[in-house]
């Protein structure tokens, strides 16, 4: 490869870049890392400061991979462009009927959920309907075509989603009111292309969400266009955490909701691949939420159904879940009970200890008075850490509940662990997976710190801290792959089984995903479909996911469900079933290049000093501090000890054990 | 960790934070384990079914997916299971079922299976699953019958039965079962995936005792309770003391007569509260009678919906509350009584006079009168794979509030099931769905608008449909708040193929035929303060 490949990740906060060099550096060290303020207002500019912020130029770079969060800050904040609706006539109001039911049970003071994204003066309706099978009951006129496309017209906005009752089954009436749209209006979405599965509030919503995003996302990568040298090569990371070319983007922008966590979860897919890892758990704590999402046998997991910012997306995006807790979260007694968040102390105040006017007591100020924070260094340049905040926080509490202070800190972390373990062990067991069988991957500000006890509650006895772990997601996008996927659905039922049927829609659906990559210039005999088929008893709402499925022989397709489903439930009844859904993946898995951490091996651990440090019993001990980057690999030491390096700090408790790699990677036996 | 002493366990407030998230974890799972395996629809996302934990006693001490309505009845369900069979006749790897009402229950298609948990042979703890069965037997599809003048007509009536012993099925009950339900198949699917999820929850409490000791679980069980004492005790004391009376109406039983008043008197003093039912009815002929557990349920959803959101569902947040009934009254019905649609009408009616009692202090913290009913429906198709049973419900217009509209399409208080989308129901059911439209203007005037209604029209693909109706406030409104005006009625109706139109009524049972059109319109909600016009 001639050129350099970078992954930039640009987060809410600060953008991170990692340059891999033309060739892979077999001992030298030139990979370049950097990080930048992002400018949420001009996120262009936060690409340009990360070449030159690595000593670059455009022209020198043969590729970059770029995860964003834009669209999912204007979905979070509810920034919406009007757009129009058409929708089987009779079924417009869809968008506000929605599913009847509201988010939170006792609050009668909170809106049951948010206003439909389309108002009623925007909905337009088609004269046309087609059967469950796709039969055409009412045939769509050409007249109503213009008829509706010219309400559509007068209505003056620039963005129209189109959503038909099974479109999916049959798009031939979707595609002509697109084609005809498209003429006359900038940005177009059809429901068949964004979301074809079944459930026509949740296509509908996603479809016009997508819609509502294609201006801004155009304008960027418009930007983005006029600036770029012709040789060098741009691809975004999307939601399923693979990337995607510019060309697709301009048409699903939605598909870019989960950017940013996806490309940390493609870098810890890498970590897991590195290290065999057939199970893994990513535990990304930050400072307002934590992430976790789970890789299994190097493959993140995929959900196809998330809520974001209140508004229901369904395409296939890693399955991260979000944990309302992180070092910001608020410590306090309630009848009786120390609750740890959901609220957070957030950027302003933020924790006591941050001294920038903040007094309640939060998890942070916890890590400080238990020596997790080293309490000399300054956050973000401009942040000095105050034990006499921290204490003052948390004394009242202590009080409150007649503990010391320390006891009282490490009463808030044990809390925060509870709660984290509660739900590390609810995405495992979504989809029937046992967390004693997952190693843990921490990173994050305070994932380090915190992994060990989490990892505890939950039987995990292995955690990795890998290298790299502040820029964690700019790597994950300079090694990720070009993948598209998609979920269709099937509902073929195992009595009526229609291979011919089977066999074209899975080769029109593949053709379709492989012409986008050909297309962006990946030859197509070196692309890989991988298949995960969605099945279920008759009368199951929930499929089994099956791996890898034969689809060309009912009774093996059957047999692999029957064990899945005895695996997940202890049972099986062997009775009929039914093929609900498919996804299909396509990816192009050219050599991406392995950026690795370049570190010159130590042979002696350089003890940085002491801290005092209070663990779950709420003692305190005097605590070696290790420089992270003169452990000699390959050597295992004992806890209690903390490793620290310029951006992390692990905390290894009494019992646990700490072992460097050649890569900088940190593996912590878990004593269960 | 280990106590394994006589000593009495103190249980700190951090301990008591960390168990009980590890004891609700364990109910989540049970109910992700029932959602996921189950085969009634109402099972399905809806998520009609509940899990909980209870102490030694039956006293409850976590819960996993939050049905208001099923809280009243999970408080109760085990403890009335042990006042009739009585600890010493369980035994480990024991799995029960039950659905009869009196027995800490509400109606027969919500089936319990009870597990007891041990260890060395202490009873320490039980799991408990709740699933709402898409067919339990009787007269009709669906098992609701409009007509019930009996309990016998409503279904299969199951007292406490050993289902599974020594963690082996007994097939001959489970046969017995299977054969007085509609959908043999799919029902025991229901049964295995509720057994599934005691069994991980016995695995789960047996991690936990291990980790601790059955002792310092049992205190800790005991800590929470106490816990969700003091928190009532604090959300009743929000209240100013005195007497409030409330009453609000029943449409009618089904069977032709008037409406019928739901009355309640709240007396708060200081930390207690008292709710009597005794001033309602007498128990009417229809099928709209219900228990007393339900009428704890309503009480103590009015409070931690008003009061304290964060109240922890717990055997402790009963002790403060008094809930009473007059037994031979519609909130106390007698065993014989049917009881089906009792369920969801009446329970959300049992709330409604609460509100209007609590109206002069509470106006505030109040919305209007909203969509109280399921605004059920059931189509019972013949097919040739049997009958199809499609079970929906129909969400209406929100209350407005002092400071907001209502929303529209919405469920409110104690129900919380989605509707089922077109394309679903036409995929799985020889149905049409022709329309789904915003019922607009239905919403009550007022400062303040109440959210408005659907309409919604199904068409009939099938030969042969009986349609079965549930739904109230289709005689007596949704009612406005200081000066706002009523929602619109509750209102359905068959177009049939021949051009006739028929109304139907909120509690009926009627064969129609291919092509004929059935249109449900539901309720608005009720407006807040005086219309500014």
């Amino acid at each position: 490869m001639t050129g350099w490949r970078l992954g930039i990740d640009i987060g809410g906060t600060f953008t991170d870049v990692i340059a891999v060099p033309p060739t892979l550096p077999t001992g030298g060290g030139t990979q370049r890392t950097a990080k930048v303020p992002s400018q949420p207002q001009q996120p262009v500019n936060a690409i340009l400061d990360a070449i030159a912020a690595v000593g670059l130029t455009w022209p020198e770079v043969a590729e970059i991979v770029h995860g964003t969060t834009i669209v999912t800050n204007d979905i979070v904040e509810s920034r919406w462009r009007p757009c129009a609706l058409i929708a089987t006539a009779g079924f417009s109001d869809t968008i506000e009927v929605a599913r009847g039911s509201r988010r939170n049970l006792y609050r009668m003071d909170l809106a049951p959920r948010p206003q439909p994204l389309v108002p009623a003066s925007l909905r337009f309706e088609a004269v046309e309907r087609l059967d469950h099978e796709g039969r055409v009951v009412t045939e769509l006129t050409d007249a109503d075509i213009a008829r509706v496309v010219a309400e559509v017209q007068a209505s003056g906005v620039d963005t129209v989603a189109v959503c038909l009752l099974h479109s999916f089954r049959n798009t031939d009436h979707e595609r002509r009111l697109g084609q005809a749209l498209r003429k006359v209006i900038a940005h177009v979405s059809l429901s068949h292309e964004v979301s074809p599965e079944f459930r026509e509030y949740e296509r509908m919503n996603t479809t016009v969400l997508n819609a509502m995003m294609m201006a801004k996302i155009k304008h960027h990568l418009g930007l983005l266009a006029d600036r770029k040298p012709d040789a060098s090569r741009l691809h975004l990371m999307h939601s399923a955490s693979g990337m995607a070319s510019p060309a697709l983007i301009a048409e699903r922008p939605l598909m870019l909701a989960m950017s940013g966590p996806a490309a940390g979860v493609a870098a810890s897919c890498r970590i897991a691949a590195d290290l065999n890892m057939s199970h893994a758990i990513t535990f990304d704590m930050g400072g307002t939420t934590t992430d976790v999402c789970l890789i299994v046998d190097q493959r993140a997991q995929i959900s196809v159904n998330r809520d974001l910012g209140g508004q229901r997306i369904r395409m296939p995006m890693v399955a991260v879940d979000s944990i309302g807790a992180g070092g910001g979260s608020i410590a306090r007694l309630v009848a009786g009970a120390l609750m740890v968040g959901p609220e957070s102390a957030g950027a302003r105040p933020g924790p006591a200890c941050y001294g920038k006017g903040g007094t309640l007591p939060t998890v942070s100020d916890a890590d400080m008075l238990m020596g997790y924070l080293n309490p000399t260094r300054t956050l973000g340049g401009s942040i000095t850490l105050s034990a006499e905040h921290a204490t003052a926080a948390i004394k009242p509490l202590a009080d409150a509940m007649r503990f010391s202070v320390d006891q009282a800190a490490s009463g808030i972390a044990r809390v925060v662990h509870a709660n984290m373990a509660r739900a590390l062990r609810r995405a495992t067991v979504e989809r029937g997976l046992d967390l004693r069988q997952f190693d843990m991957i921490a990173f994050g500000g305070a994932g380090p710190m915190h992994a060990v006890e989490v990892a505890r509650l939950c039987g995990i006895a292995r955690i990795v801290v890998p290298a790299f772990s502040s820029g964690f997601s700019a790597l994950g996008c300079v090694e990720a792959v070009m993948s598209y996927s998609r979920q269709t659905t099937v509902g073929m039922k195992s009595g009526a089984w229609d291979q011919a049927g089977l066999d074209a829609l899975l080769a029109d659906q593949t053709a379709e995903l492989a012409a986008a990559l050909v297309n962006a210039g990946h030859p197509r005999d070196g692309l890989v479909v991988r298949h995960t088929a969605g099945i279920r008893y008759s009368g199951q709402s929930y499929e089994t996911p099956i791996e890898g499925p034969n689809l060309a022989d009912p009774a093996a397709l059957g047999a692999q469900f029957d064990a899945a489903h005895r695996a997940l439930y202890g049972y099986a009844t062997g009775e009929a079933w039914e093929l609900a859904s498919l996804r299909i993946e396509v990816l192009a898995p050219e050599t991406a290049p392995q950026a690795r951490p370049d570190k010159t091996p130590s042979s002696a651990t350089i003890v940085q000093g002491t801290r005092r440090m209070v663990f779950e019993s709420g003692e305190a001990v005097e605590v070696s501090v290790l420089d992270r980057d003169s452990l000699p690999p390959g050597q295992p030491q004992d806890g209690p000890l903390i490793v620290e390096d310029a951006w992390s700090t692990t905390v290894i408790p009494p019992g646990d054990r700490v072992t460097a790699d050649a890569a900088g990677n940190l593996t912590i036996e878990v004593r269960l | 960790m280990k106590n394994t002493s006589p000593m009495p366990v103190t249980i700190d407030p951090v301990s008591l934070e960390v168990v009980r998230n590890a004891l609700t974890a364990i109910a989540e799972e049970m109910s992700m384990v029932v959602m996921r395996a189950a085969r009634s629809p109402l099972l399905r996302e809806a998520g009609d079914h509940s899990s909980a934990l209870t102490d030694s006693q039956g006293y409850l001490v976590a819960q996993g997916a939050d049905v208001p309505v099923h809280l009243g009845v999970l408080s109760f369900t085990v403890r009335e299971f042990l006042a009739r069979v009585g600890a010493d006749r369980l035994a480990p790897g024991d799995v029960w079922i039950v659905n009869l009402p009196e027995v800490g229950g509400n109606h027969l298609p919500d089936v319990k299976l009870i597990r007891p948990v041990y260890r060395d042979g202490i009873l320490y703890a039980f799991a408990v699953s709740l699933a709402h069965w898409a067919d339990v037997g009787g007269a009709m599809p669906g098992s609701y019958f409009a007509g019930a003048r009996d309990a016998w007509a409503e279904g299969l009536r199951m007292p406490p039965t050993r289902l599974v012993a020594g963690d082996v099925m007994d097939d001959e009950k489970l046969a017995l079962i299977l054969a007085n339900v509609r959908g043999p198949a799919e029902r025991k699917g229901d049964i295995l995936a509720q057994i599934a999820a005691t069994t991980v929850a016995a695995r789960r409490l047996d991690e936990l005792a291990q980790r601790h000791s059955t002792n310092w679980l049992t205190a800790a069980f005991e800590a929470i309770h106490d816990r969700a004492e003091r928190q009532m005790k604090d959300a009743i004391s929000a209240i100013p003391n005195g007497v409030y009376s409330g009453e609000d109406w029943m449409d009618d039983d089904g069977h032709g007569g008037a409406p019928v008043p739901i009355r309640v008197t709240v007396t708060i003093n200081e930390d207690t509260a008292s709710f009597d039912f005794s001033d309602s009815a007498d128990a009417v002929p229809g099928p709209i009678n219900t228990t007393r557990f339900i009428a704890g349920a309503a009480a103590f959803y009015v409070m931690k919906a008003l009061y304290g959101p964060d109240i922890q569902p717990s055997g402790g947040c009963y002790r403060p509350l008094q809930v009473i009934t007059r037994p031979g009254s519609i909130a106390d019905a007698p065993d014989d009584k049917p009881v089906v649609g009792g369920n969801h009408e009446t329970c959300q009616r049992l709330a409604d006079a609460i509100f209007h009692a609590l109206t002069p202090v509470a106006a505030a913290q109040l919305s209007a009168g909203g969509p109280t009913t399921a605004g059920l429906v059931i189509f019972g198709t013949r097919t040739d794979q049997g009958i199809a049973t499609f079970y929906e419900v129909h969400p209406g217009g929100e209350g407005a509030r002092i400071d907001r509209d209502g929303m529209a399409s919405t469920r409110v208080h104690l129900a919380n099931v989605m509707n089922t989308p077109a394309e679903v129901i036409e995929t799985e059911y020889p149905i049409t769905v022709e329309y789904q439209k915003i019922r607009r203007g239905s919403g009550g005037a007022g400062h303040h608008r109440g959210g408005d209604g659907i309409i919604r029209a199904y068409r009939m693909r099938g030969v042969e449909t009986t349609v079965t109706t549930m739904f109230e406030r289709a005689v007596v409104p949704p009612y406005g708040l200081q000066g706002g005006e009523a929602g619109a009625l509750f209102e359905a109706r068959i177009e049939h193929a021949d051009g006739t139109v028929q109304p139907l009524r909120g509690k009926q049972n009627v064969q129609i035929g291919k092509d004929d059109l059935v249109v449900v319109t539901s309720c608005g909600g009720g407006g807040y303060g005086l219309p500014v016009d």
